[in-house]
């Protein structure tokens, strides 16, 4: 990976005072390893909590960058529930490692969406988490982690469904000096 | 660490495709106005051109100056703009500062501030863009994809640093010259091509890499020239330098030493490519000489005819200059991923190998018309690429105008214009010429002054 980050930042070099613009497919790291779906099974009057944990490789000599802003610019994920009703909120947390995930505090937070018998609705998760998470792009590995608590207000019945990501695309803007 | 990088980013955009740089060290405001062409008999004319050596050194020939002392405008306001004294804190050599622009820096190195910059070199300051994925790794470069060769680049000339005459007798003159080749040529391989150019993604499984040539030889070559005036005017010898010219030069190259390598360098990305580690690719073929003296003839030729108002020249050097050293070793330089080693593997020892110099050549024609008119132009090539310069300049009394225009080695078309007052021996001339300077498109506009002396 050194050539492509030495390509990268002579092809930065060469641009002056202008902004190094990423954008982190994190989906793609997600896609296809199973990770991207979390199944839940809520009992009546209780919540529960299901996670998924990615590893994300990130280009070399971010170093000394300064952050300008990272922002979740298109993400989605599709609650399909087959049965039941309750409401799934969602948060995405960033760390260092997998661990740290666990303890970081929340980077973003969707509120609750209700979702009721057999039922598709899409979440679109999106924001600016400039504030919370900077720092961790100065490394060349990010953990992500995405959380779904779910709330079942039945008393009788369990809600259980499936909810599916299909897209988490992160935008960190860098000031020039990326090296 | 960002030093080293922009001291390579530096090296890559310097080494990118070279323009024409003839014109924009002239310190002559005349020769900026009328596009570049030289109407003087000194310069490329006299270096490629043996015949030249036999025209009497006239003091005003196509009234050219005998001497141009330039006005550095443009040292002036550049010093305003970059004191001496903060240099060291100057955003322009500090690459640790946000505002540095390894282009604006190659902007002055390739152009001197010595003359004004009515339109400053372009030096692209987008944003870059680079999306990430497992599987894919894009870079859009905006504006600054104009910096990406096409083609070839590098750089190379063959020049004599030195060329003693030496004695001589009716025209035969026994000197020596001292030669100097090199040429450097990279070129980016299709996929490395789209992938900086049009942005497309980084693929899996492929091979991404630059080609290098490079040549570099020197040594010395005594020599025989004759250089002679065939026929004079109708006036005799003395009353011009009407005539036909002819002149010629037989080389032995005595090569002391060269070095040549030839060979990709880059990486072949695995699956995903944002997961897996590149691995490097380096196959180079280094050809080095054991032993100075390689041996070989070769020639220049050069014919000149000035009748009146009207010359015209060609001159052609190196003709069939091949070098044959006689003990040259070959070595074969390859990266194995495995054990993450480079490994020196001797090809070939003691063999003889052969290098050749590039055939060098300038062609030029003036003529000065009763109306105080004067047309001239130039063909030269010095190793790398052809310049071609067209010229005219209009006097009126004690005013001159003048236009040009030519093409540069990148083949893209410049222009000049400018204008000079003369008074008996002294002269105040101003010329404005585009050039393309770094790599970009898109042309710079140079004001340049100077005071002449007939």
């Amino acid at each position: 990976m050194k050539a492509f980050a030495t390509a990268l930042l002579v092809c930065v070099a060469a641009c002056g005072q202008g902004r190094a613009i990423f954008n982190v497919d994190v989906y793609s790291f997600l896609q296809g390893t199973g990770r991207d779906t979390f199944p839940y099974v809520i009992p009546p009057s209780l919540s529960t909590t299901v996670n998924t944990v990615q590893k994300v490789s990130l280009p070399p000599g971010f170093g000394s960058s300064g952050v300008d802003s990272v922002r979740i610019t298109s993400g989605n994920v599709t609650l399909v529930n087959d049965s039941g009703a309750g409401s799934i909120g969602i948060s995405v947390y960033f760390a260092g490692d997998s661990a740290g995930t666990y303890s970081a505090p929340a980077a973003l937070t969707i509120s609750p969406t209700a979702v009721s018998g057999a039922d598709t609705v899409a979440v679109p998760i999106s924001g600016d988490i400039s504030a919370v998470v900077d720092s961790l792009f100065n490394q060349s590995v990010l953990w992500v982690r995405i959380e779904a608590t779910g709330q079942n207000s039945s008393l009788t019945q369990t809600a259980g469904g499936t909810g599916i990501l299909t897209a988490l695309m992160i935008r960190v803007v860098l000031q020039d000096k990326v090296f | 660490m960002r030093t080293g990088v922009v001291a390579l980013a530096l090296v890559l955009l310097v080494l990118a495709p070279v323009r024409a740089a003839h014109a924009q060290f002239s310190f002559d405001a005349r020769r900026f106005g009328m596009g570049g062409v030289s109407l003087g008999r000194d310069g490329n004319v006299s270096r490629f051109n043996p015949a030249y050596r036999a025209v009497k050194k006239r003091s005003t020939p196509n009234g050219a100056p005998r001497i141009s002392i330039p006005i550095p405008i443009g040292l002036v306001d550049f010093l305003k703009q970059h004191p001496l004294g903060r240099l060291r804190y100057d955003p322009m050599f500090n690459p640790d500062s946000a505002g540095f622009n390894p282009i604006a820096l190659m902007n002055l190195i390739t152009s001197p501030p010595i003359f004004y910059d009515v339109k400053k070199p372009p030096a692209p300051t987008n944003d870059v863009e680079f999306t990430i994925g497992k599987n894919a790794f894009v870079m859009d470069l905006g504006e600054a994809q104009v910096l990406i060769p096409e083609q070839e680049f590098g750089l190379g000339t063959t020049s004599r640093v030195l060329d003693i005459a030496g004695p001589g007798i009716a025209g035969f003159h026994f000197g020596v010259m001292w030669f100097l080749h090199y040429d450097i040529g990279l070129t980016l391989d299709d996929s490395l091509r789209r992938v900086l150019k049009d942005a497309d993604s980084v693929r899996a499984n492929s091979i991404y890499s630059i080609r290098a040539d490079a040549l570099g030889q020197s040594g010395i070559a005594p020599t025989i020239s004759y250089s002679g005036r065939i026929t004079h005017g109708a006036g005799g010898a003395d009353s011009s330098d009407d005539g036909f010219y002819l002149g010629g030069a037989v080389h032995y190259y005595l090569g002391a030493g060269y070095a040549r390598g030839q060979g990709p360098a880059g990486f072949v990305t695995g699956t995903p490519v944002f997961v897996t580690t590149p691995t490097p690719l380096l196959d180079d073929t280094v050809w080095t000489s054991n032993k100075a003296f390689a041996t070989g003839f070769g020639g220049d030729v050069g014919v000149a005819w000035i009748s009146g108002p009207f010359e015209v020249g060609f001159g052609i050097n190196d003709i069939g200059a091949t070098l044959s050293w006689s003990d040259t070793k070959i070595q074969r330089f390859h990266y194995f991923s495995v054990g993450d080693s480079l490994s020196t593997e001797l090809v070939a020892n003691h063999v003889p190998t052969k290098t050749k110099l590039p055939i060098t050549y300038v062609a030029n024609s003036a003529i000065r018309m009763g109306t105080g008119t004067t047309v001239g132009g130039d063909v030269v090539n010095s190793g790398r690429g052809t310049v071609i310069h067209v010229g005219v300049e209009q006097r009126y009394t004690v005013f001159a105008i003048r236009g040009g225009v030519s093409r540069d080695q990148r083949k893209h078309m410049q222009f000049g214009f400018g204008g000079g007052l003369r008074f008996g021996g002294l002269g105040l001339d101003i010329g404005f010429w585009t050039h393309s300077p770094a790599l970009s498109e898109k042309r710079a506009m140079t004001m340049a002054t100077s005071i002449s002396i007939y």
